[in-house]
């Protein structure tokens, strides 16, 4: 097979799409830590969406575009991203195709340690059906592209359980031939662009192409696409010039990059620089799941998340309406781990990380069981605790500078609420576990959400306390039935204990800023409102939004999409610091039925 | 009756209005309630809501969305306030919501026995016989995506009324024309500008067009 040479005229405008040639940096890095695959263009797709705004970060097109697609730019956008791997399979099979098709540059897979994978070491896992478009530079900002659905490389499942490979779209299997869907791609960019807008870490969808079938290729970008899996394959490999290289990559590439790691050393101690990041890092991400909902299947293989606690991967995320921290996916094989069982998992990252560092440091490797009491631990454990106590002062509406002094001030007070707010939180259905759609759960029957919205308004509006049973009924959520709402008398203690607790905690405020407590609780409510938004995003709710947009699809445009995600990212925006875009008054088409979902879903799963 | 009829704009263009609607509740602690018309970025509205009575003086607020919070104890609470206000959206997708919620009738009867209503641009409507005002001028009116089809209103006032006015050719074509429809005063006010109605006692805050079966003109020039 022969390589096309150039395309008869270039496009001023959209000319560093050319760099997004396959070629990276980490391909020098870990020689081999990743298979290199020529690519062809795959003709017969249609671009269903576009990140215009992530395009102008990246440099892509120019700030001033339009956010409206031409002929060119979809063209150019059609053949970087429309491409599939010439595999294995296609060459054991002689497969050839028309120079014409041909890209020029190598693709890589990269290896990473996967637990569904039987050695359990990472010498057949990885990318088993994505591959890195490239990388490119921007305003000294660097982008890591990658695509899913690009064809089945041999890190895949099917390959490593079945030990041949497979023809990309093979039938027969279907995690694994090689191929992504449409609706697992909308999803993505509509969670992530979400996420995105209200300041979390996290994979974006640049682009989307549909193929028949349902079928699509998913692209999208990041500062840093390294994830700890990539790493821990060298660890549990014994390889030292592997893992060390590539530490050192991420630790320069960071420094280069991050401003928040310009104090980085440059020498030695830069490991423990890196340590101290990852652990804080991995300790507030757990803490912030914990409390935001969000489900993220972490495990030992520290795949799913990025090293900088990014996320990626929406196929293993799911956010939650209340605390049902006991559902889990069914994988066939196994069940996932649970909401609170995240954190352990957190921890045992960070701890499979420090046994990296304390070999790379000392050239003597360390058993996991050596590190087990690693100072780096009792860190984890400190932050993730701190990180709980800000999260929950947050979510009542105190601002950052409010919530440091109270946490100094008022301990005492923050953890008797934190008390008997978990109680509430924690509770669930006396009908125990049951099966939903995708795994099992036992519902959680409280919305704390509520609680933090509605009672400091009533309490405002009102000047006194709430009866019990007023307060249950601020608290219920359509899983509690009779029985769980049955009013004890333990019950009303808990209530009782429920708002003096919270009462206590905003007079110590109060007096610590020398307010006024309805001034105190006015501040709270302006931020409260926003922070605890009744329709929040549930992954019931995008599962279903996804689906109307399935429906509608030959009516949406590029554009359209692009307009949906951004507005529906403005309406999910709950941080009240950032000022969201405001668009109509009134939601109209598809916003608005994504809308009623959001409501209708918002306890879901 | 207690009502308090706002156009739109800033809080600093209502201050005069805000200064009566508070007067009308004859109590040194208000409690004030807001009913936004749509859920829909009503955070914002309500934190906006907050930032122009505060300054005043009130420090009871609550907030009842009731296109997706159906609470028997919000509600309750919602009338025991001193001063409901009604906000500003899309009216026909107000009025659905409120009469599903037969909240027309408890909000008038509410009113009978004291309370003080306010609303702005259509909250303001929604307190007139009909909404009609809601679907003109042709340039700039509420759409009806809600296809409703019955526009009758609270009807707490024999006159209708029409926010965000401008004193342009546009504006007094259609309103004209429409006036001369009926047997009641169509009241226009312009952004800043309202009516407060306290009993038998009716105050013209700012400028207000009035058009009466085809005449035009200005109340308070």
């Amino acid at each position: 097979m022969s390589v096309v040479k150039k395309v008869k005229k270039k496009n001023n405008s959209y000319k560093k799409f050319d760099q997004i040639d396959g070629s990276h940096p980490l391909k020098k890095v870990i020689p081999d830590g990743f298979i290199d695959y020529q690519a062809r263009i795959r003709l017969g797709g249609k671009l269903v969406y576009f990140n215009f705004e992530l395009a102008k970060e990246m440099g892509l097109i120019p700030k001033s575009h339009e956010n409206k697609l031409n002929k060119e730019l979809e063209k150019k956008i059609m053949e970087t991203f429309s491409i599939q791997i010439i595999n294995e399979y296609d060459l054991m099979h002689n497969r050839t195709f028309s120079d014409k098709l041909m890209k020029s540059g190598k693709y890589m897979a990269t290896r990473y340690l996967q637990l569904q994978h039987e050695d359990k070491k990472g010498k057949t896992s990885g990318d088993g059906r994505s591959i890195w478009n490239g990388q490119i530079s921007h305003q000294n900002k660097r982008w890591d592209i990658s695509s899913c659905g690009t064809g089945g490389t041999k890190l895949s499942p099917a390959t490593s359980k079945y030990n041949k490979f497979f023809e990309t779209g093979d039938p027969s299997i279907s995690y694994g031939c090689g191929y992504a869907e449409i609706d697992e791609g909308l999803a993505t960019a509509l969670l992530s662009h979400i996420y995105h807008a209200n300041n979390k870490s996290t994979e974006r969808s640049l682009a989307i192409i549909e193929f028949e079938n349902d079928i699509s290729i998913n692209v999208r970008a990041h500062e840093n696409l390294i994830r700890p899996s990539h790493l821990f394959l060298y660890l549990k490999q014994d390889d030292f010039k592997s893992l060390k290289s590539l530490l050192d990559f991420y630790i320069e590439y960071q420094s280069k990059n991050n401003s928040e790691w310009k104090n980085c050393p440059k020498n030695k101690s830069k490991y423990q620089f890196f340590l101290n990041k990852f652990c804080h890092t991995f300790a507030k991400l757990s803490a912030n799941f914990e409390d935001e909902y969000i489900f993220c299947w972490l495990d030992w293989d520290g795949d799913n998340i990025l090293m900088d606690g990014g996320i990626i991967d929406y196929g293993s995320i799911r956010q939650f309406g209340l605390y049902h921290s006991e559902y889990r996916y069914d994988d066939v094989e196994r069940f996932s781990t649970s909401l609170p069982e995240q954190k352990n998992k957190a921890k045992y990252i960070v701890q499979t990380m420090a046994q990296a560092v304390e070999w790379i440091q000392s050239n003597n490797k360390p058993t996991l069981q050596g590190v087990s009491n690693h100072h780096i631990l009792d860190d984890f454990e400190k932050e993730y605790e701190l990180k709980k106590n800000e999260n929950l002062l947050y979510r009542l509406g105190l601002s950052e500078r409010k919530t440091k002094q109270t946490l100094k001030r008022a301990e005492k007070e923050v953890l008797e609420f934190k008390k008997i707010f978990s109680y509430f939180e924690l509770a669930k259905s006396h009908r125990g576990r049951v099966k939903v759609s995708d795994g099992v759960t036992v519902d959680a029957i409280f919305s704390m959400r509520n609680f933090l919205r509605v009672f400091p308004q009533l309490f405002l509006h009102r000047g006194e306390e709430l009866s019990h049973h007023e307060l249950l009924e601020i608290l219920k959520t359509e899983y509690a039935d009779d029985k769980d709402l049955e009013l004890t008398a333990y019950r009303k203690q808990k209530l009782s204990e429920l708002q003096t607790k919270y009462l206590n905690l905003i007079q110590k405020v109060a007096i610590i800023f020398q307010e006024k407590i309805h001034d105190t609780l006015i501040n709270l409510i302006k931020r409260s409102i926003v922070i605890n938004k009744s329709g929040r995003v549930t992954g019931d709710a995008i599962s279903h939004i996804v689906n109307l947009i399935l429906k509608e699809r030959k009516s949406i445009t590029v554009e359209d999409m692009f307009e949906i995600a951004k507005k529906l990212a403005a309406y999910q925006t709950l941080d009240p610091d950032i000022v969201s875009e405001h668009f109509e008054d009134n939601p109209k088409g598809i916003i608005n039925e994504a809308i009623n979902i959001f409501n209708e879903y918002r306890d879901g799963i | 009756m207690k009502l308090v009829f706002y156009s739109g704009g800033d809080p600093n263009d209502n201050n005069r209005v805000d200064k009566k609607l508070l007067t009308l509740a004859n109590t040194e602690n208000p409690r004030m309630a807001f009913i936004p018309a749509c859920h829909y970025h009503s955070e914002e509205d309500y934190i906006d809501f907050i930032d122009q009575f505060h300054p005043h003086g009130v420090r009871q607020f609550m907030k009842w969305d009731i296109d997706t919070q159906i609470s028997p104890v919000v509600k309750n609470e919602v009338f025991e306030s001193d001063i409901i206000h009604l906000g500003g959206g899309n009216t026909f997708y107000f009025l659905k919501h409120l009469r599903k919620l037969k909240l027309l009738d408890d909000l008038k009867k509410w009113v009978l026995k004291g309370g003080v209503l306010s609303g702005l641009s259509a909250g303001a409507i929604i307190m007139t016989s009909d909404i009609k005002t809601a679907g003109f001028p042709s340039f700039d009116c509420d759409d009806n995506d809600e296809n409703i089809k019955n526009l009758k209103a609270m009807g707490l006032v024999n006159f209708k009324f029409f926010p965000h006015y401008k004193n342009s050719k546009r504006y007094d074509q259609e309103l004209m024309a429409y006036s001369r429809k009926l047997n009641e005063p169509v009241y226009a006010c312009p952004d800043g500008s309202g009516i407060i109605i306290n009993s038998h006692e009716v105050i013209f805050s700012g400028k207000v067009a009035c058009f009466l079966r085809g005449n035009k003109f200005f109340i308070n020039k």
